[in-house]
């Protein structure tokens, strides 16, 4: 089981993550409202895995693990995309990014994907 | 979903009664089952391999049969009977009509070829309201042909219609420079294009949109609420974009954005889309390469 932090600007979509991942025995250590605030608690908190959503004002997900490599180049971190933002999933890529999850959710998918990080 | 407009129709011109249209609709619902559950009744396909294409189709903005055929589950000859079988639904909406005795088959006739008048409708765009052809509907209610409002729209219908609810309907889009709406929540699109789409209403009508998205029960809607339907503009945009990436076409997506408290929004002829919902209307929005503003 993993102590996973969510970086996601979206409320509903923090709250469907830490629900499926919560009922399946993962620890939610925090949640960050954008990629800016995810840094700094990833820093404090040092993870098992952070999922990290692309698309957030302030400083956004490509940006953030960008970050958060240079932090620890070993950290597990899983990008939150739509659909559509291939552009973005190659610079993710490039970043270092260890997995992807695709909104609207797929409870199967999360969990196979968090598995593989652990 | 003609069933759904030509029914609203029938009610609003005094022909049949607003609970006949239920009573109509509640029977409907029991006789049409969906493609996945005839295909796994028929053995064609596991419920593990319907399950996977029901997600899929959230994410594809895809038919079932297209994706079954895709992963191989089903062959374009299973699709095709499968689709008998289910039948179309405008044809079962007459029928049951007619089995509880609220029309006869020549009122009905009568009906359509007044609301085909009342509309302006040729005889194919009838046909393909008939058919049950979800774009070419969306086409035929849009005001104008551009490729990309086209494109967009459908998209946006489709996603609503599958994921939000399957008796959703829409009625005529129209262009305006002006809209006053009390709550909207909208995301931007930059890059090749610069769109901006969302959905607006009044009141708590959005919460329709909200509480199916989420799978929650706000009372009102707030930001929370705003969130959940920024989330669900999100995903149809990116249908929309991954959709555009296969023309080359690159578009980037911002943060949605919520307005809790009523706005104007000013603009270029941009295109409003009413969706019909539990008796609710939502507005669909959407500015292609055009100014837009929100204030």
């Amino acid at each position: 089981m993993a102590k996973i932090l969510i970086v996601d600007d979206s409320r509903t979509s923090r709250k469907m993550l830490r629900s499926i991942l919560e009922s399946n025995g993962h620890e939610i250590l925090d949640e960050a409202v954008n990629g800016q605030d995810g840094v700094q608690k990833f820093q404090a908190l040092r993870p098992d895995v952070i999922t990290l959503d692309i698309t957030m004002p302030i400083v956004d997900g490509v940006e953030a693990l960008k970050m958060i490599k240079a932090l620890d180049g070993d950290a597990k971190v899983v990008m939150v995309t739509a659909a559509g933002q291939k552009n973005k999933m190659i610079d993710c890529i490039k970043a270092g990014a260890n997995e992807f999850l695709t909104k609207p959710f797929d409870q199967q998918e999360i969990l196979d994907v968090i598995a593989k990080m652990v | 979903m003609f069933d759904q407009i030509f029914g609203n129709y029938l009610v609003a011109s005094g022909t049949i009664t607003k609970e006949q249209f239920m009573d109509v609709l509640e029977s409907e619902g029991k006789i049409r089952v969906k493609l996945g559950l005839i295909a796994v009744a028929e053995k064609l396909m596991t419920e593990e391999q319907a399950d996977e294409v029901n997600k899929l189709q959230s994410i594809m903005d895809r038919r079932f049969g297209d994706i079954a055929v895709e992963k191989g589950y089903l062959s374009d000859d299973q699709v095709t009977q499968l689709l008998k079988k289910q039948g179309n639904i405008y044809m079962v909406f007459v029928q049951t009509l007619i089995d509880k005795g609220y029309m006869t088959l020549e009122e009905i006739d009568a009906a359509l070829n007044k609301y085909q008048e009342d509309q302006g409708f040729t005889h194919s765009d009838m046909d393909a309201l008939v058919s049950g052809d979800v774009d070419r509907t969306v086409q035929l209610f849009l005001p104008a042909n551009t490729q990309l409002c086209d494109k967009h729209c459908g998209i946006a219908i489709r996603t609503f219609i599958r994921i939000i609810d399957s008796s959703a309907y829409v009625s005529k889009a129209y262009l305006v420079d002006e809209l006053k709406v009390e709550k909207f929540a909208m995301q931007e699109l930059q890059g090749d294009h610069k769109i901006l789409s969302g959905f607006a209403a009044d009141g708590n009508d959005l919460l329709e949109l909200a509480n199916k998205f989420a799978g929650e029960e706000f009372e009102t809607v707030d930001l929370d609420a705003l969130d959940a339907v920024g989330e669900f503009t999100n995903c149809i945009n990116g249908l929309f974009a991954s959709e555009m990436s296969g023309e080359n076409v690159d578009l980037d997506m911002l943060p949605p954005v919520f307005y809790e408290n009523p706005v104007s929004i000013t603009g270029n002829q941009f295109c409003v889309f009413p969706i019909h919902v539990g008796g609710k209307e939502i507005k669909f929005i959407l500015s292609i390469d055009a100014d837009i503003d929100v204030k």
